[in-house]
Formats: structure tokens, sequence, C-alpha cells
């Protein structure tokens, strides 16, 4: 389908409906995911009602691309695969949504659902245990396997239980999608 | 070291970085004083912070001279908690410090 004109008018209205101030797709590089970074940083602080803290929508919005980026890297995808959707939008009441999804193994998606669900279960203190923990974990030089610190700093910075569901997407794979309120 | 950091990947950033405190603080009778105005770490800064803090608190078992002023922009309380999380985990002293006092 080629894209017209109208479909533009029609996707500016689905951005508006939804309060979406930041959307992505694409093939995401360290340099995009740094621009969006700061735009969404600039944005937030000159609109955000006060009992919002600015960084912990930026540190959720950073954890989640960066992993989606490291995943793409230590899973070797290219560029086409390495694509990810990132939508930042306004909820009621001062608060932000942050969603990313990109393509994962089948079985890696698998796992990284029952991870979300347990620590969507986790209260804070419990939350702040798994990530002191976590932190003492060794190094591993492998890039994409720090998801685990990631995930756990996205639910501590989350004001309600984080959300996500994965959509077979072709063989042995599928779509994974992540939303946290903040 | 001020400023905000979330790079990808951080062991470029911080290797040299740990390399330096840990030559620095095991020769002679060098102490050490970190003042750091961070207001933002990614976990991955996170975790070569942690190395840097580890190697401090040996230093300071050792008998040496270390200390940490982590100051923080009272318009960010999340630099102020994140301090604070850090220095639960040691013994050295760790001045949490506002900039607007």
């Amino acid at each position: 389908m080629i894209i017209s004109t109208t479909s533009l008018i029609s996707l500016r209205e689905f951005f508006s409906n939804h309060q979406i101030l930041i959307c992505f797709n694409g093939p995401i590089s360290t340099n995009v995911i740094g621009e969006i970074g700061s735009a969404l940083k600039k944005h937030i602080e000159s609109n955000h009602a006060p009992e919002l803290e600015v960084m912990d929508v930026f540190s959720v919005y950073i954890e989640m691309s960066q992993n989606i980026r490291n995943y793409a890297t230590s899973n070797g995808f290219s560029d086409s695969e390495s694509s990810a959707t990132v939508v930042i939008a306004a909820v009621e009441a001062g608060h932000y949504a942050v969603c990313a999804g990109n393509l994962v193994e089948m079985e890696d998606g698998k796992a990284l659902l029952k991870r979300i669900h347990e620590l969507a279960d986790c209260d804070k203190a419990q939350l702040k245990l798994l990530y002191k923990q976590q932190l003492r974990q060794p190094h591993t030089q492998t890039p994409g396997q720090g998801a685990g610190l990631g995930l756990i700093e996205i639910a501590r910075r989350s004001s309600q239980p984080l959300e996500a569901s994965l959509d077979p997407l072709g063989p042995g794979r599928a779509f994974f999608s992540l939303r946290a309120i903040i | 070291m001020s400023g905000e950091s979330y790079p990808e990947n951080s062991f470029e950033l911080y290797d040299q970085l740990i390399q330096w405190i840990e030559a620095y603080l095991s020769s002679a009778e060098h102490s050490l004083r970190l003042e750091l105005h961070l207001n933002y770490l990614n976990t991955s800064s996170i975790r070569f912070m942690i190395d840097i803090f580890d190697s401090l608190q040996t230093a300071f078992e050792n008998g040496k001279e270390v200390l940490v002023q982590w100051m923080f922009d009272d318009r960010n309380p999340r630099s102020a908690e994140l301090g604070s999380e850090f220095k639960e985990d040691y013994t050295f002293p760790f001045l949490i410090l506002s900039i607007n006092a």
C-alpha cells in the first residue's frame, strides 16, 4: 500500500486521539535513542505536573530503548530486524505512558513475559531488593545480558504495574510489547 | 565528574576511569576525594559506579583516606535518592549535599 496524503491526516488524528507526543518506528540507533531522549526531556520539562519526576520518564525510555538495541545487537539482527516501535503518550492526571516493542525470538519473548509478570507483582520494597541483588551480579561482557537490571529499573519508576504482550510474527518469532505508566 | 551518563556501552567510558582510580589508590599514601554532580545514570552506568565505589571501599578498609561528595540539585530529587542508595552499601565517608544549600 502506498502512503497517501489522506493516510497522513488519519495517522495524525490517531496520534492526537491517543495523545501521542513522540513516536518512532524503524531501525533504532544510538543517535536516534539520544535525539528522541533529548526531545522527550525538553518536552516534559516544560509541561509536566509538579508531582511528576521528569527523570523517571526519561529513565524508563532510555532503559527500554537500550534493552531493544542491546538485544538486536547480541542476536546479530539486521537493520530491518532491529526495528523498534517506541511511543510516548500523555495519559490522564499528569502521567505518561512509555511503550516500546521489538522483534524477538519466541522463546526469549515468553521468558520476558514471565519476567514482566513477576515484576508487576512486586511492591516497591521488593523491587528495590531485586535491584540491589541484580547490581551485585557479575558483569557480563556480552551485550544484551543487562536487560535484567533495566527491567527492574523500569518497574521501579512506574506508578502502575508493567503490562506486556507477545504477538506471533513469522516462524519462531514474535513482536514483544511493553508498556510502563509513569 | 558531572552531568548525565547513559551510554549503551558503559564499559568503554568507565573502564579507563576505573583503571585510573585503582592505580591511583594502589600507589603510596594517596587520599582520594570524588566530587560527583550526577543528574542521571542509566543502569549500565550504575553498574560501573558500583565498581568505583567498591574500589574506594577496599582502599578505605586498607586505611586510605577516601571521601565521596555526592552533589544534587533540589529540583532533581531522584539524584539524591540515587546517591542514598549507593551510600547504603558502603562504610567510607559518603556525603550527600544539596547544591542549593
